[in-house]
């Protein structure tokens, strides 16, 4: 199996679904589940390939498709989301309009993806990169109303994300006459840093749009929101993490760890300055993310601060650092995903994910609950989570490199973290259960399923670290880092060892002796809400809204401080534009006689010009 | 060995005896402009492999150039017919459904003679003969603007008509000057010559003829005719003005420019000029509520886009110049036909009254979104292929002011991808699905969709088959010797 | 004076271009504009006359013993403006239907009123 033939399935395979729609819906989505977990199958036999090929030749160019285990470990999270999306689909989407177009777009974004990741040259990079985006822009607008500003103002931010990229591919291409990512790597050494800075600049702009980095990322908490839940999770799990994959590309591949150590010193380096974009993209949207009241809008604002610290990590660049930043990617990958499906299970049996209005669901879904609630720890990482171990490993990086602002800001962004995270917890599924909830069912199997297999892997990587970070080594050696000591269990490092035995068995023993002294302690009585809940007033049947205006205090701390300043300039320059546009066009204004005079102003600049100045 | 003189040949001779078959059958008025294109279509494809070893040239009642006019059937010219005789199949297949009011049998005559008039530009080697049939695409296309005979038509083509006679006049004030300067017309010959002048007599002549055919070309400031124009024609005529006249007027600049004058100090100056007939076209298409008003002004963009691309005039950018000549033509065509049935069907041109469209006209409006992403120069589409190309062009060029220009490109494609996208929304996603009934449109209409449709993709993803062509199509305006020597054996 | 003498033609011609596009920049009035066109094609036609003349020369025949065919006018602009002249005709004939139909349509030939079409 090639990866050509990998690339051929998986697009022929989306069209192929789209055409069976016409025929009967429930083939479709067996096929496209099908297909989804067919592609899953064949990237994991991938595993531990690596290799080049050309596939095709564009104007003159070799197309080519690598493998190696960085591309092998971002297909493979590609290929696992988005099978349990598609999974994930079947019952959310049932009944919706144009199911046939939602399954197309799905796949083909899918396929779309693989082939960013196993691309080998900046053609078919940009070429599935765009692809990628215009799916995606589809996919977004699909639910019609708000959701096509969000689509426009992702597509417009795309464009101009794709735009940046053209310049540094072609400029790439001026210096070295190829676009060959391995050629070009083996050639760039030779280049002046200033050189080398303006075309990492022009990549940052286009991995920045797509990865959510302040200040480029307002295109995100309105797609993510606005999406449809299944898509949010791909959206938010691996979508936007191709960012991260052009960063590492475009930073560890192209130009190469030793090049870049030398572009600047001290503050004022490539590295410094996008640590500390990615500390302000913790900082700021996590507090933002505090401050929403949608669900989703929430979960949004979380995955720009997440990313933050995969950015972080991998920007401090050394190679615990960038363990724990691609750490970190795989990680949040599956418990946003997690959550954006839990979310879509709640929405989908209640019909909202207005955090104001929900409460108390947790009785009719107690298993929902159970994996927000895994999905929460996850991301606040919580010991024996994955998202412990990859925190760890940034905050580590951070302190051991003297960054004692860039530590601090992680941790606080945690501390945030943990805030919005009990939110969501606490106002959708604990409280009162309001009245129109009575009738809430526990989303069905296929939810559930993909939702287990998320929740597994956030347990199995936060107690058996070692499996991901041995890949994830392997991979950091290739790019030149120093070899981690990664273990089953952990990582030991001269200034103290990771080691998840150590703190399993400390958190179970702590836990039977909680055990045991509740075991000990004489049963609380079960106290009946009537009983003395209201102190003996009437407890009113209806809502009873204490979960509503969560955290109020805390907003009115920091709502002064937390605003989106970027997306407020970004939404004037637009406006801004768009009156230059329409003045723009006065230009034409309909009379005959200037317009003959445009004609003959024309011919007498360009006869002046040339003979009265000589100026070319 | 069929003389390619048929190519200008047949569909004049068809265009002046469509009167006399209409005598016969009134049916049979709307199948000849199908078969003339039909015709030219299989030749100039017959031709290609011949032309592209060696051009054919063909001298017109055997009088050898300087004395006599020849055509000159190079890759370029080869090249264009292609386009005019594709699109133009294209198009008066379309027409046979969509053309169903006024003097039909007028419409038909005055579409071949349209084409004709094209034909005969590319391939003509003799200025005034070019100045000709230059008139005669013009005033067929002054006349096809108004066909509705509606308010707005009549005004676009009287407002149309005088700036094109302006413009006209110009050239033909340029070519008094040349005859007087060189005493010939043969675009070989002066070329020949073009060197024995002083530059300042030179550069008059050349500065008439560029305005005079930049207002055909829609050049910025000479294009406030285009949105008129295109906005208010039938919309099979707005797709043959965008897909097909204003690209012959750029065809002759460069002609002018590369091969005769072999100018290649003022190519800055027409880059900057591209530059903001791009900025000035796509800004101004933002904000418009007119899907062909918007459209028209997209393909004012396009052209400055086009032109810029040829005055980078490496044999790269001239290639990617073409090669957006020919995804613009299909483009565009694509949009305006499959815009003429959404308006046809909704009797708006407002871009607000397409809701659901998606649904309404499923294929209608896949060809629009097709259409669209391949302007925008979305992969897997043809349009990813020329902005390539032109970007590769400008980069590979060097220079700061190329460079800056590029980057002004890629804004107005930005913008450009803004209002498309928003068309695209308001097709598929604005507005409530329900109760609305399937009403596609009817299948002769479909057939020039889905042809330019695969197409676009077709080329998009293998452009090889194309570059052939271009590549020797770029030689020839690059090695303005060659031709010269070509033709004055 | 000579300057003024020995291109008298080519004066008279641009006088005439200028003139016409002075009426087309300047006039209102749809039929004037017109006849501006007209004043264009005429400047244009005796340019391309003038460029062949010859003071005092003859027709390009060999009609009778003794011509030099160095005092003989040259034939092809003659050629080109009688094109040139077709061409006009058929501009000015199509200018001035379109002019009745509007004039039907709007019932003013005000060039100013006629603009519908803007921005």
């Amino acid at each position: 199996m090639s990866l050509e033939m990998l690339l051929v399935i998986a697009f022929g395979g989306a069209f192929l679904t789209y055409l069976l729609g016409k025929l009967s819906p429930v083939l479709r989505d067996i096929l496209a589940v099908l297909l989804t977990l067919v592609i899953l199958a064949i990237v994991a036999l991938f595993y531990g390939r690596t290799g080049e090929s050309s596939f095709m030749n564009f104007l003159g160019f070799n197309l080519s498709l690598r493998i190696n285990t960085l591309s092998w470990l971002f297909a493979i999270a590609v290929a696992t989301l988005g099978s349990l999306s598609t999974i994930f689909s079947l019952s959310y989407m049932k009944g919706k309009e144009r199911l046939d177009f939602y399954y197309l777009m799905m796949l083909i974004v899918n396929a779309s993806m693989l082939g960013i990741v196993f691309s080998g040259d900046l053609i078919s990079f940009y070429v599935f990169w765009e692809i990628m985006s215009w799916g995606t822009f589809l996919l977004i607008s699909y639910n019609r109303g708000p959701a096509l500003a969000a689509g426009l103002k992702y597509i417009v931010m795309s464009i101009v994300g794709s735009t940046a990229y053209l310049l540094g591919m072609f400029s790439l291409y001026a210096s070295y006459s190829t676009f060959n990512i391995a050629d070009i790597a083996s050639r760039i050494s030779t280049a002046s840093p200033g050189y080398l800075l303006s075309v990492l600049v022009l990549f940052s702009i286009t991995f920045g749009i797509k990865n959510a980095l302040v200040p480029l990322h307002t295109w995100l908490p309105d797609a993510h929101s606005e999406a449809p839940s299944p898509f949010s999770a791909v959206l938010s799990g691996i979508l936007i993490k191709m960012g991260t994959y052009g960063f590492v590309i475009s930073m560890y591949v192209l130009v190469g760890i030793k090049a870049l150590s030398h572009l600047g010193h001290g503050i004022l380096s490539f590295h410094f300055m996008l640590a500390i974009l990615a500390a302000v993209t913790i900082l700021v949207p996590t507090f933002i993310a505090l401050m929403q009241d949608d669900a989703k809008r929430v979960l949004a604002w979380s995955s720009i601060a997440q990313v933050g610290y995969i950015i972080l990590g991998i920007a401090i660049g050394t190679s615990l650092g960038f363990a724990g930043g691609m750490f970190h990617f795989l990680n949040h990958a599956s418990f946003k995903a997690l959550l954006f499906m839990a979310i879509g299970a709640v929405e989908y049996r209640t019909g909202t994910r207005d955090l104001n209005s929900l409460g108390g669901i947790i009785k009719k879904m107690p298993f929902t609950f159970m994996m927000t609630l895994i999905g929460a720890l996850g991301l606040i990482g919580f010991p024996l989570t994955n998202g412990f171990v990859s925190k760890w490993l940034i905050y580590k990086t951070l302190i051991l490199g003297k960054d004692p602002f860039l530590a601090f800001v992680a941790l606080f962004g945690t501390w945030g973290t943990i805030l919005y995270a009990y939110k969501i917890l606490h106002n959708i599924f604990m409280g009162q259960l309001p009245e129109e909830y009575k009738g809430v069912e526990e989303a069905p199997f296929s939810m559930k399923f993909p939702m287990v297999i998320l929740s597994i892997i956030i347990i199995l990587f936060g107690i058996l670290p070692g499996i991901p970070l041995k890949v994830i080594n392997v991979i950091g050696v290739s790019l030149g880092f120093k070899s981690l000591a990664v273990n089953i269990w952990g990582i030991a490092s001269d200034t103290g060892a990771l080691n998840t035995i150590n703190i399993f068995s400390a958190i179970l023993v702590s836990w039977i002796v909680v055990w045991l002294i509740f075991k000990a302690a004489p049963t609380s009585l079960r106290v009946e809400q009537d009983n003395n809940y209201a102190a003996g007033s009437y407890v009113p049947t209806g809502r009873y809204l204490y979960t509503a205006n969560f955290y109020a205090p805390v907003y009115r701390i920091i709502k002064p401080y937390v605003i989106d300043v970027v997306d407020i300039f970004y939404m004037a320059l637009a406006g801004a534009v768009r009156t230059l546009c329409d003045w723009t066009r006065r230009m034409y204004t309909g009379e005959l006689g200037s317009y003959v005079m445009y004609i003959m102003l024309f011919l007498a600049v360009l006869i002046t010009m040339r003979l009265g100045f000589n100026i070319w | 060995m069929v003389n390619p003189v048929l190519l200008i040949a047949v569909p004049l001779g068809l265009a002046f005896s469509l009167p006399i078959f209409g005598l016969i059958s009134k049916r049979l008025e709307k199948y000849l402009p199908v078969i003339a294109m039909l015709f030219n279509l299989s030749l100039s494809v017959y031709l290609v492999p011949r032309v592209l070893t060696h051009p054919i040239i063909v001298y017109i009642g055997g009088w050898a150039p300087p004395f006599g006019i020849d055509l000159f059937v190079g890759p370029v010219g080869i090249f264009f017919s292609v386009i005019i005789a594709l699109v133009g199949l294209l198009v008066s297949i379309y027409a046979m459904d969509y053309i169903k009011e006024g003097d039909t049998g007028k419409y038909h005559v005055l579409f071949l003679l349209l084409l004709t008039g094209a034909q005969g530009v590319v391939l003509t080697g003799d200025i005034f003969n070019l100045f000709v049939f230059y008139e005669i695409l013009c005033i067929s296309s002054y006349a096809l603007v108004g066909y509705l005979r509606d308010r707005d038509g009549l005004e676009s083509a009287i407002k149309y008509l005088v700036q094109g006679s302006i413009g006209t006049g110009l050239v033909l004030t340029g070519i008094a000057f040349i005859y007087g300067l060189y005493g010939t017309l043969n675009m070989a010959d002066i070329a020949r010559q073009i060197n024995s002048i002083k530059p300042a007599a030179n550069f008059i002549t050349l500065a008439l003829i560029i305005t005079g055919l930049g207002v055909e070309a829609a050049i910025f400031p000479m294009n406030a005719w285009l949105p008129d124009a295109h906005s208010s024609a039938p919309s099979s005529i707005s797709a043959i003005l965008s897909g097909i006249a204003i690209e012959i007027g750029v065809y002759a600049i460069a002609r002018v420019i590369f091969t005769i004058f072999g100018a290649t100090d003022i190519l800055s100056f027409v880059a900057l000029v591209g530059i903001i007939t791009l900025l000035v076209g796509e800004m101004s298409a933002l904000k418009q509520n007119n899907i062909k008003r918007m459209l028209a002004y997209s393909s004012t963009g396009q052209i400055g886009l086009i032109v810029f691309a040829f005055a980078i005039a490496t044999s790269y950018g001239i290639e990617a110049g073409l090669f957006q000549i020919l995804n613009h033509s299909l483009s565009k065509a694509l949009l305006f036909l499959a815009a003429g049935y959404m308006i046809y069907r909704t009797g708006s041109m407002e871009i607000s009254s397409f809701e659901g469209m998606g649904k309404r006209m499923p294929l209608t409006s896949l060809g629009f979104t097709i259409g669209a992403f391949s302007l925008i120069g979305l992969p897997p589409f043809a349009g990813f292929a020329s902005k390539f190309l032109i970007v590769k062009a400008a980069l590979t060029k060097g220079g700061g002011l190329y460079t800056c220009l590029i980057a002004l490109a890629l804004v107005a494609t930005v913008i450009e991808g803004a209002y498309f996208f928003r068309v695209v929304q308001v097709l598929y996603f604005r507005g409530s699905n329900e109760n609305v009934t399937r009403q596609e449109a009817p299948v002769v209409a479909l057939v020039p969709f889905f042809v330019l449709a695969v197409l676009i993709i077709a080329i998009g993803i293998y452009p090889g088959p194309v570059m052939h062509v271009l590549n020797s199509a770029t030689s020839e305006f690059v090695h303005r010797i060659a031709y010269i020597q070509g033709v004055l054996r | 004076m000579s300057f003024l003498n020995a291109n008298t033609y080519y004066i008279a011609a641009f006088g005439l271009i200028f003139i016409g596009l002075y009426i087309v920049m300047a006039k209102k009035n749809l039929v004037k504009v017109v006849i501006g066109l007209s004043f264009v094609d005429s400047g244009i036609n005796l340019l391309l006359i003038s460029i062949g003349y010859i003071k005092g020369g003859t027709a390009p025949i060999f009609s009778r013993p003794g011509i030099s065919p160095l005092k003989m006018v040259d034939p092809i602009p003659q050629a080109l403006v009688l094109t040139a002249i077709v061409i006009g005709v058929a501009v000015l004939a199509l200018a001035l239907s379109l002019v009745v139909k509007l004039y039907q349509q709007y019932g003013t030939l005000d060039i100013r009123k006629i603009r519908g079409l803007k921005w």
